[in-house]
């Protein structure tokens, strides 16, 4: 078993270093003199040039300066933001909980809605449920996110006026110090009468929209997973003991079904922060796919490096988790 | 009569492979729906300078943001009314399925043709290859979709062929992967064996032995593999990142019209339905194509 874990966390270390590279070298490819790139002025003079080449290294061989950059990485250092020089790890920190806020939100609702819409698909399969259902999901997981969330605002925000379309909360009405960096959990410290209830107000529309996909790919897969063990014996056991229904689909199917879902549900995490770079946009939701996004149209090269190095440093994480997770469930997967 | 007594002596003939294919495909009905709905999308693409009433790039500044014929004020001259310069919303429309269909097809091709030889390169050359491949693929698959593609715009700047060159990096490790394994569970089959003892070198072996017999999921995922280029497409588009103005491709005539969101709906409502559209006939498409090529994977 510790051959296992260990054989797979030393694995992902060429993908880091391959990682560390593909963003060393996409820096470099950036139309433009790499010091304009980076410093972010423009027309310096000769002696300014040379001296912030010299800074930041740029007059030592490439070798030096990938091993430099290497360096720098593990030690935290991800530059230093041009619009805001603030470093481009804090900035990273100060807005991931807005999107992890988001992200769990919008998995919640996909969970919660389809796994058990995909398991009554599945049980009443060949209804019109079930028909309709899969219609929706093949709808669900065609759509193209950022329309919807515009539909939504349109109807369910401007002209009905139920939720609120941009921000994480009404700073007019709620205005409190940021502690954990959760909108949920700080309005809730802040103590305020209705801040829990506004900040959750605000995250209706985002979550619909960014759950919409995997609600889809969950419900299908929860479906296709429940009708194969709906035909295995035990299945059928349970049912001719005379124990209800419910306990036979809900315990005895489900149970076994799960297995496949939860990987899908772990996988959706890249999916997830894609979709959370359209969702933030049209909602102003300050979170890092919004920042990735402003980056680029500032011309903020070392903002973007930094971002896609620490997105897909997650990814690279998550799904290490999920197969480690996933070895420890099935002994078969440890061995193969 | 001889002649009837031979005839039906013969044993049935065997249904030709595509009528077989047809059979099983056409059970689908959703499927069948979807086919017929992508034809009619890319006849519309093919013959758009016959069909579309106007020009998708002129501008009617005597009818800006003219409803469309079904709200008060619209007229037949701009059926889908125009957008914000003027301009023929259902020209647009229908020219952009030509952009559209365009990038999900030359995605799907380049990522196709890459994605096999490469993922035959893995199963064929030998390890190394296989872990050099595999490992590079691993990576462009951590890295989220849009943001990926996000980053290659940022290098190459924005434009259409960019689009389709980041979409195509994008897409690429799936049919790497697809293939890899598919010719690695084939590699130590009988037929493989004999071929090889019968002296086929190891590219004839990896193109016209094993490749064939790996055809039939990497054709539902190139199906599948069109409608999700189109939707990244669109994305990166609406972003600002893709096609840049007056090209009139989805995501972009949407983005255009952001703002009208309040004062005109169609505006922004219209292009986003054509993508819903699209993308969801082709997936029913590629449904329907999984279960009449791959049994295995049939969705009950």
């Amino acid at each position: 078993m510790l051959k296992f874990l260990l054989k797979r966390a030393l694995l992902t270390i060429p993908t880091f270093l391959a990682l560390m590279f593909v963003t060393f070298v996409a820096i470099r490819l950036v139309p433009g003199d790499p010091v304009e790139v980076r410093v972010g002025e423009h027309g310096i003079s000769p002696e300014r040039l040379a001296q912030f080449r010299h800074d930041l290294g740029l007059d030592q061989p490439v070798w030096l300066q990938f091993w430099h950059y290497v360096v720098q990485l593990l030690h935290g250092d991800l530059g230093t933001s041009v619009a805001t020089s603030q470093p481009v790890l804090a900035e990273f920190l100060t807005l991931f909980p807005a999107t992890l806020e988001l992200g769990f939100f919008a998995m919640l609702l996909a969970t919660l809605v389809g796994l058990p819409a995909g398991a009554i698909a599945a049980v009443k399969r060949g209804t019109w449920f079930d028909q309709v259902l899969m219609g929706l999901s093949v709808t669900g997981y065609s759509m193209p996110i950022f329309w919807w969330g515009l539909l939504l605002i349109m109807f369910v925000g401007e002209r009905w006026g139920w939720t609120p379309v941009s921000g994480r909360i009404d700073l007019i009405n709620h205005y409190f110090e940021p502690r954990t960096g959760f909108m949920v959990i700080d309005a809730w410290l802040s103590g305020q009468a209705g801040a829990v209830k506004d900040a959750l107000r605000h995250l209706i529309l985002p979550a619909i929209v960014l759950g919409t996909v995997p609600l889809a790919v969950i419900a299908r897969m929860t479906r296709s997973a429940m009708l194969e063990v709906l035909g295995e014996d035990y299945v059928r056991t349970a049912r001719a003991k005379g124990l209800p229904a419910w306990r036979v689909f809900g315990v005895h199917a489900m149970r076994n079904a799960l297995i496949p879902v939860v990987t899908v549900i772990g996988l959706q995490v890249g999916a997830l922060l894609a979709g959370a770079v359209l969702t933030e946009t049209i909602f102003s939701w300050p979170g890092i796919g919004k920042w990735l996004i402003e980056s680029i149209n500032r011309r903020d090269y070392p903002a973007l490096q930094g971002g896609v190095m620490l997105i897909s440093a997650m990814v690279i994480v998550v799904n290490l988790l999920i197969d480690l997770l996933y070895g420890l469930v099935n002994p078969r997967i440890r061995h193969a | 009569m001889p002649e009837l007594a031979i005839e039906q002596a013969l044993p049935p003939a065997l249904p030709s492979p595509l009528r077989a294919f047809w059979s099983a495909f056409a059970e689908n009905r959703g499927a069948v729906i979807g086919l017929a709905v992508v034809v009619f999308i890319m006849l519309l693409a093919i013959f758009a300078e016959l069909v579309a009433p106007h020009s998708p790039v002129e501008q009617f500044r005597d009818a800006v943001k003219a409803p469309p014929v079904w709200e008060a004020g619209g007229s037949w001259r701009f059926v889908l009314g125009t957008d914000s310069l003027g301009r023929d919303l259902l020209s647009r429309l229908i020219f952009g399925a030509r952009v559209s269909l365009f990038i999900g097809l030359s995605v799907m091709v380049v990522s196709f043709v890459v994605g096999t030889l490469l993922g035959l390169a893995c199963a064929a050359f030998g390890q190394l290859a296989d872990v050099a491949i595999t490992r590079v693929m691993d990576l462009i698959m951590a890295v989220p979709s849009l943001v990926l593609a996000i980053l290659v715009v940022a290098i190459l700047g924005p434009s259409l062929t960019n689009t389709i060159v980041a979409v195509t990096i994008v897409y690429t490790p799936r049919y790497v992967r697809l293939v890899r394994a598919s010719a690695l569970g084939e590699l130590n089959k009988d037929y493989v064996t004999a071929a090889r003892t019968a002296g086929v070198g190891t590219l004839r072996l990896a193109l016209t032995t094993i490749l064939p017999n790996c055809l039939a999921p990497l054709i539902v995922q190139a199906a599948l593999g069109v409608s999700d280029a189109i939707l990244e497409a669109a994305g990166l588009g609406f972003l600002g990142l893709g096609a840049q103005p007056p090209t009139p491709e989805w995501g972009a005539t949407l983005a255009d019209s952001r703002e009208f969101i309040r004062s005109d709906p169609w505006i922004v409502t219209l292009p986003g339905l054509a993508i819903l559209i699209t993308v969801v006939a082709i997936n029913l498409t590629g449904d329907g194509l999984r279960d009449a090529l791959d049994p295995k994977m049939r969705r009950s």
